[in-house]
């Protein structure tokens, strides 16, 4: 990795030629990242760092192994030397034009700048040709919206824009800047090769832009395209590939790179963001908390990724955290996809479920592919129990995205719900498909086997034998397992399962109904197998707890005595010293 | 339902719209004279309403047509008066340029339904009732209208101005309307078209060349009809001839566009209303289910996808992306679409199964699994098939759908009907209460009794005819494959007599043929009248859009009794269908118990009468029977012929019941030329055909190992060959073939006549004797007591008399009904029991053997049958020998020499292979 002086300058001066060009999200994105840089502290007043946070409390907590600066082995890093503007004194037109996009008046610019060769000028008309198209878009969905519903209406600038592009690239007089133009021209046309090229041929060029490198995330579907980009060794690339790898459900992978990261860019709240979405998947909640409030702490006015720490909230059920968390979003930016889905939330952990589904479907206006709304409304019909309903959400939020397991899931049970055990296998089959590591959905498939309907034990025990491999936190399976077998008359795997069950109880110190089963079935079986002592061991434990258990014990202990004095050699062959 | 998007107003103006509402005015204008202006004549006058009324209604696409097909269409109508029409119409149109036009134009619009001005009607106006179809009509588009927004009117224009401007200007509106002409313009439109296309030629090439490919290694895989491969390389040419265009382009510019042929089209095409879209897609679904796999796959699916585009709150499009992956045995994908579709709408969209009050909340996700039912059954998954659809029956008891309860039951019985099942293991694992309270006490047989006549019972309590019309063709179906037997077996009246019921068959079949006078009083009155809409604007001109669905193949051979006022069949398509299936099952009945020439007019009747709207799994079906019938009847090379005109009307690949009887031939045909090795691949070929599940495909397997071992038989294996029919006999037995296990038993006595084992033959001949009288299988019977009259033969001189009367109580039966190689086989018995009778003198009576000999030899070789001819022609030699004829002796002797040389070397006759 280049030093971090260097990463520094770099930054500044695509901020600069960022904004000049309106690139504004991405402008936004390298600042981040800029102010992310740890300073050095000798150099600087205590009024410069007050923007950094010396009070870390989580990378106190939770930062295992110190991170080195060294690069990661045999990679070397291409130093992209920073652009030259080309005019060093922008025309008045520009001036005009930009303050004319700066209103958004984008078709106003556009003319403006209809006549003007500078490479600035040619891309600031372009690409406010584009968003003026995509206006249009927007607007034209609404208005368009037929019988059937909304047709997919096109930007109508997509051709004109294309072809000029394809001209400027054909000369050779393409800058970075419009080559990444041209690649989401040719995105949103649906030629996604060409479209890949022209990225990477962008963001080999000209690393800063961020824009570019999600454009081109976006195209990488698969790990065999994302690997197959040839991609200079930059550290933006280092970037790309962390938010890639997170993108394609590699999430270890993801959380080496952001935590290598984290070694230039220390103070950056994106990359705490991503390591927490990682987290969030690998379904270490206590983490993303904290990573959450640290981050709430030092950016109090953030509303991105602030629904996934809203969902944590919600599975750890901390309504008052919740509460104050939507309380301040709320002042912040009600109208953002985000906050929509965090007062949702609140109110579902409220159980107001109908006030929940319109704060969900709020968000699904503002955003339309805004994936987890879908999901979550059918969450809350399934609370309503309107099945019908809830299918057909979950059902949108696969159509979305085919990946998401957790709406697979949600239609595996609506269906279950339903009475329709068998129908519902198909989806609880989808879902174990795409996240095989995650017990839950092994048990819920389990469950559905062992329903009446079908009594397919087997496959129950099967399923449950997965659940257990994936290390099942509420040690649902082990005890199933047990039970099932007991069912089946297959006594020696349930005593093994539930001996297993009970180490584990003990080793968490659980108590219960559970414990109490075990024990029973235990103490049963030793006797009939004739290992007394093991039996008498049970039943002592037996005894601590009270009802019917206790007297089965205390019956099962006098018939040991007896077997014992009338079979005294049995008992000496079954335990050799 | 429950949905979640709420469906907004159905009824969009579209530029169509709007040029219909134009030729309206001039329809019902305000003139004064009886007819209006342009038109000469009334039925002129009558003609424009037909042809409104045909556009209102029909159902032929799911978008719009263009402005050049109106303009084509009403040339087409009217010859002579169409140019004051399309000037009219054109100037009209063109007329519309700002909003406020069009608000003029739909106030006019107003003044020609009666009643909105309650002013006087003078006499003669044409007014238009409010209430009429076309009356709706203009009222639903001025409503339309009158709810746009100010939005809504400036696209409605803008729309206008595409609409005209291609007819108008003749090139694409589009890039015109940029007017940024590159030197590449025409390849990008090229290549735009091409992205789809070419990706559905070259998967469709693929596909075929992967399977000729395979063909020609394998001399026997003839089986994919030229045709196809002719159709196949057509595809080739346009797809390569384009590919080399848009290659062209790609070197002219080496970053070539990779643009998606919707964006071009989005403009100028505008959907059809809500209701004409459905009408279509319920006719493209009847259209899959009727031809099968000969339906086009791809290019229904991109009209499929385009739909997609356009309305993406149709739900529809998944079910019948569902039918066509289906049916071209695409699982994955089918499975994939049906649970899309029911996902979507919970399946309340589209399907007519049941009475509104159904819809709850629940939806109908019974039937999603009734559905699913059906498509492991069309896969051949009969276990997973019965696991879902006792689902569905549980879950159809918990809602309340009893109509749903009714269709599964009846799907049940199909499937338990189709497959064989050996256990006697309780069926379902359902709660249904007529197969819960039995128990495991009865066979599967009379478990599916049962269910049958309970099933019956609830459709017709429900009032669902067509439900009521194959139930009762299933039991006919099961009467004449199954012996009756009673329920309730005790007591000393339990050994009754054993016997299929022939007249029950014909009960159930006259009851389900009733169907045809009831059918007027279900709704499907509305999807008909659509339908004829359609047919009428297509039968005006070729098919605009969808040539591509092979409609010429089908019903292209029937000149269409195109006039304007043809009475088109008011009977529904889907009664026509069953009543056709109907008669094949007469036919098979027939087949069965032995009528030949009954059997023979049932199909005729069928392929006459029922072709163009049955299935075309149906309609080969009877082809298959009618070759069949020819090759026994009529010899081989009629039989050859007609396979190949019947091959090249069904082009469909997979599954094909052509195949089976290709097969069939071939293997007749090889044993009777004694080409045994050739006879040994076909049979293997036909066993491979069949599904490697255990209990389906039965018919098929059985086929396969009778074959096998009719031709270890030929081959003179006796041993190998009695222990494939054994083994046959034991499946037979355990799934219940009843009716195969006759001719099994019969075979079996065969191989040990053949052997010269007469005697252990005996009695497999008199068993077969028995099972054919109790099953009513009267031709088989015939048969078996000829076998029978052989084995007797067989045993001695001293039999002979006891043989020929054997043979003469089964004359008749043979003469009438059997095919050659029976008749010819009876002959030549008669004349060798003649021959060994020592009571009989030739001498005295030639002609007795004579006549039936020559008659034989006749027969014979019209089947090329070299080893029965050459018996025949040696029985013939020692007859003129007796008699003193030498010449004629030698003559018979030179015909015994071919026919043996013929056997002995096969291979100089490959070369006159027939297919």
């Amino acid at each position: 990795m280049s030093s971090k002086e260097s990463c520094r300058t770099e930054l500044r001066a695509a901020i600069r030629q960022l904004s000049d060009r309106c690139l504004y999200s991405a402008s936004k994105w390298a600042g981040e990242q800029l102010v992310g840089i740890e300073l050095d502290p000798a150099k600087f007043t205590p009024s410069n760092t007050r923007f950094q946070r010396g009070s870390s409390s989580i990378r106190r907590r939770f930062r295992t192994n110190e991170i080195t600066l060294t690069p990661i082995a045999g990679v070397s890093y291409v130093s992209t030397p920073v652009m030259e503007e080309d005019d060093a004194v922008d025309g008045d037109f520009y001036l005009l034009a930009k303050s004319y996009f700066d209103c958004r008046e984008y078709r106003r610019a556009a003319h403006v700048l209809r006549d003007q060769n500078g490479k600035k000028s040619i891309f600031l008309r372009c690409y406010a040709l584009f968003l003026a198209g995509e206006k249009r878009k927007e607007e034209e969905i609404i208005e368009l919206e037929g019988p059937l519903g909304k047709s997919d209406a096109v930007n109508r600038e997509l051709v004109a824009l294309e072809r000029e592009l394809l001209m400027l690239r054909k000369n050779g007089s393409i800058d970075p800047f419009c080559l990444y133009m041209y690649g989401l021209v040719l995105k949103e046309k649906g030629s996604e090769n060409l479209a890949r090229t022209v990225l990477v041929e962008s963001v080999n060029s000209y690393p800063w832009n961020w824009s570019a490198w999600s454009e081109l995330q976006s195209l990488c579907t698969t790990v065999d395209i994302l690997n197959s980009l040839p991609l200079n060794n930059h550290w933006m690339k280092d970037f790309f590939l962390a938010s890639a790898y997170l993108e394609l459900r590699m999430h270890n992978d993801s959380l080496a790179k952001y935590e290598y990261l984290q070694g230039t860019f220390s103070f950056s709240n994106y990359i705490q963001a991503q390591i927490a979405k990682a987290q969030y998947n690998l379904r270490d909640f206590d983490q993303v908390e904290a990573i959450f409030e640290d981050l709430m702490r030092n950016d109090p006015y953030r509303v991105e990724d602030m629904d996934m720490y809203s969902n944590v909230l919600y599975a750890k059920e901390s309504f008052s955290a919740l509460s104050y968390l939507a309380h301040r979003v709320f002042l912040t930016d009600k109208y953002r996809p985000e906050s929509c889905c965090i007062m949702g939330n609140y109110y579902s952990l409220k159980g107001q479920h109908e006030k929940s589904i319109m704060y969900f479907r709020r968000a699904l206006k503002l955003n339309k592919k805004f994936l987890s709304a879908w999901t979550l409304i059918g969450h809350e019909y399934v609370e309503m129990k309107n099945t019908a309903a809830a299918v057909e959400a979950y059902r949108r939020a696969v159509d979305v995205n085919p990946c998401d397991y957790r709406a697979w899931y949600g239609l595996g049970q609506a269906y279950e719900m339903m009475g329709m055990p068998l129908y519902a296998l198909n989806y609880f089959r989808k879902s174990v498909f795409l996240q095989p590591g995650d017990s839950r959905l092994w048990i819920a498939m389990a469950q559905c086997y062992e329903k009446e309907e079908l009594h397919m034990l087997e496959d129950a025990i099967k399923c449950y034998r997965r659940a257990v491999n994936c290390n099942d936190t509420e040690a649902i399976a082990l005890h199933q397992l047990a039970k099932l077998n007991a069912e089946l008359g297959r006594a020696e795997e349930a005593a093994f399962y539930y001996k297993k069950d009970l180490e584990r109880m003990e080793a968490e110190e659980r108590e219960g109904q559970n414990m109490v089963e075990a024990l029973v079935f235990l103490a049963t079986h030793c006797k009939t197998q004739k290992r007394f002592e093991e039996a008498e061991v049970y039943c002592t434990r037996l005894m601590d707890y009270k009802g019917p258990e206790k007297e089965m014990a205390k019956s099962l202990l006098r018939a040991i005595r007896i077997a014992r004095s009338g079979f005294p050699s049995t008992d000496v062959e079954h335990f050799p010293p | 339902m429950a949905g979640i998007i709420q469906a907004p107003e159905v009824f969009g103006i579209t530029p169509h719209k709007v040029s219909v509402c134009v030729l309206l005015q001039v329809y019902a204008g305000p003139n004064r004279a009886c007819v209006p202006y342009p038109f000469s004549t009334v039925s002129q006058h009558n003609r424009l309403g037909l042809f409104l009324l045909a556009h209102t209604k029909s159902c032929d696409d799911i978008v719009d047509p263009k402005l050049e097909d109106l303009i084509n269409q009403l040339r087409t109508i009217f010859s002579s008066s169409a140019d004051w029409l399309l000037d009219h119409l054109t100037s009209r149109l063109s007329s519309l340029s700002s909003p406020d036009d069009l608000f003029n134009f739909f106030a006019d619009m107003r003044g020609i339904l009666a009643g909105f001005y309650d002013g006087v009607v003078e006499d003669g106006q044409i007014i238009l009732d409010p209430n009429s179809i076309l009356g709706i009509f203009l009222r639903r588009c001025i409503l339309a209208f009158n709810l746009l927004p100010f939005e809504g009117i400036c696209h409605v224009l803008t729309n206008i101005d595409f609409y005209c401007k291609e007819v108008l200007s003749g090139c694409a509106s589009y890039e015109a309307a940029l007017d940024d002409s590159g030197h590449d313009l025409e390849a990008t439109s090229d290549y735009e078209n091409m992205d789809l296309e070419k990706l559905v030629y070259e998967k469709v090439t693929e596909e075929i060349e992967a399977k000729r490919r395979a063909g020609e290694k394998i001399p026997f895989h003839l089986h994919t009809p030229t045709t196809l491969i002719g159709l196949v390389e057509d595809f080739n040419i346009s797809a390569k001839a384009k590919f080399k265009e848009s290659s062209k382009a790609k070197e002219a510019s080496p970053y070539a566009f990779c643009v998606d042929d919707s964006l071009k089209d989005m403009d100028g095409v505008f959907l059809r209303s809500n209701w004409q879209i459905q009408g279509f897609l319920a006719e493209q679904a009847d259209a899959i289910e009727k031809r099968g796999s000969s339906f086009s796959l791809n290019a229904f699916e991109l009209m499929l996808r385009q739909l997609e585009k356009l309305a993406p709150e149709l739900h529809r499009v998944h079910f019948l992306r569902y039918l066509n992956s289906l049916y071209h045995d695409d699982y994955t994908a089918a499975l994939e679409n049906l649970h899309k579709y029911f996902d979507s709408s919970a399946g309340t969209e589209g399907l007519d199964v049941a009475s509104p009050c159904v819809i709850n909340n629940h939806g109908r996700f019974e039937v999603a699994l009734l559905c699913q039912g059906m498509l492991h059954f069309h896969f051949g998954h009969p276990k997973q098939a019965l696991e879902v659809l006792a689902e569905a029956v549980q879950v159809s008891q918990q809602h309340h759908n009893d109509s749903c309860l009714a269709y599964t039951l009846a799907a049940i019985c199909n499937l338990l009907s189709e497959i064989g099942i050996s256990s006697t293991s309780p069926l379902l694992r359902s709660s249904y209460s007529p197969i819960a309270r039995m128990g495991t006490s009865f066979s599967v047989q009379q478990q599916l009794f049962v269910l049958l006549r309970g099933s019956l019972k609830r459709a017709e309590s429900l009032k669902l005819k067509r439900l009521v019309a194959s139930n009762h063709l299933t039991l006919a179906k099961f009467h004449l494959m199954h012996v009756q037997r009673p329920l309730l077996s005790f007591g000393p009246k339990a050994l009754m007599k054993l016997k299929t019921c022939p007249i029950n068959v014909c009960k159930e079949l006259r009851l389900s043929s009733s169907l045809i006078t009831e059918f007027g009083s279900e709704n499907s009155v509305m999807t008909t009248d659509g339908a004829q809409s359609t047919a009428w604007l297509k039968n005006l001109q070729k098919p605009i859009g969808s040539s591509v669905f092979l409609e010429e193949t089908i019903s292209g051979n029937r000149p269409y009794a195109s006039s304007f006022f043809a009475q088109p069949s008011s009977i529904p398509g889907s009664v026509l269908q069953h009543i056709g299936s109907l008669q094949l099952v007469r036919a098979t009945a027939w087949e069965i118990y032995g009528s030949a020439p009954l059997a023979r007019i049932n199909t005729l009747a069928f392929a006459n009468c029922f072709a163009d709207h049955s299935s075309s799994a149906d309609a080969a079906l009877a082809y298959g029977k009618l070759i069949v019938y020819l090759a026994t009847y009529k010899g081989y090379k009629a039989a050859f012929a007609a396979l190949k005109i019947a091959e090249d009307r069904f082009l469909s690949v997979s599954k094909s019941q052509m195949l089976t009887v290709k097969l069939q031939l071939l293997h007749e045909h090889a044993l009777h030329r004694g080409q045994l090795k050739v006879a040994q691949q076909v049979s293997n070929e036909l066993g491979v055909m069949a599904s490697p599940v255990t209990g389906v495909d039965m018919d098929l397997k059985t086929e396969a190992s009778l074959r096998h071992a009719r031709t270890l038989l030929a081959a003179k294996q006796f041993s190998k060959a009695a222990a494939v029919a054994h083994s046959l006999f034991c499946m037979c037995y355990k799934f219940n073939l009843h009716v195969h296990n006759a001719s099994v038993l019969l075979l079996l006595a065969e191989i040990h006549k053949k052997s010269g084992n007469a005697v252990l033959g005996l009695p497999y001949a008199l068993a077969s004797l028995s099972f054919c009288q109790s099953l009513n299988l009267d031709l088989l019977k015939a048969s078996a007591t000829l076998t029978l009259a052989e084995l007797w033969l067989c045993l001695g001189t001293n039999h002979a008399k006891r043989a020929l009367a054997l043979i003469h109580s089964a004359l008749p039966m043979i003469l009438g009904h059997g095919g050659l190689e029976l008749r010819a086989r009876a002959c030549i018995a008669e004349a060798k029991c003649y021959l060994s009778d020592p009571s009989f003198s030739v001498s005295k009576d030639p002609e007795m053997v004579l006549d039936s000999l020559r008659q034989a030899t006749e027969e014979l070789q019209l089947l090329e049958y070299h080893e029965l001819a050459a018996e025949a022609f040696y029985l013939m030699a020692i007859t003129y020998d007796k008699l003193g004829r030498f010449e004629e002796r030698e003559e018979a002797a030179a015909s015994f020499r071919s026919h043996i040389k013929a056997l002995g070397n096969p291979q100089d006759e490959v070369n006159h292979e027939p297919m």
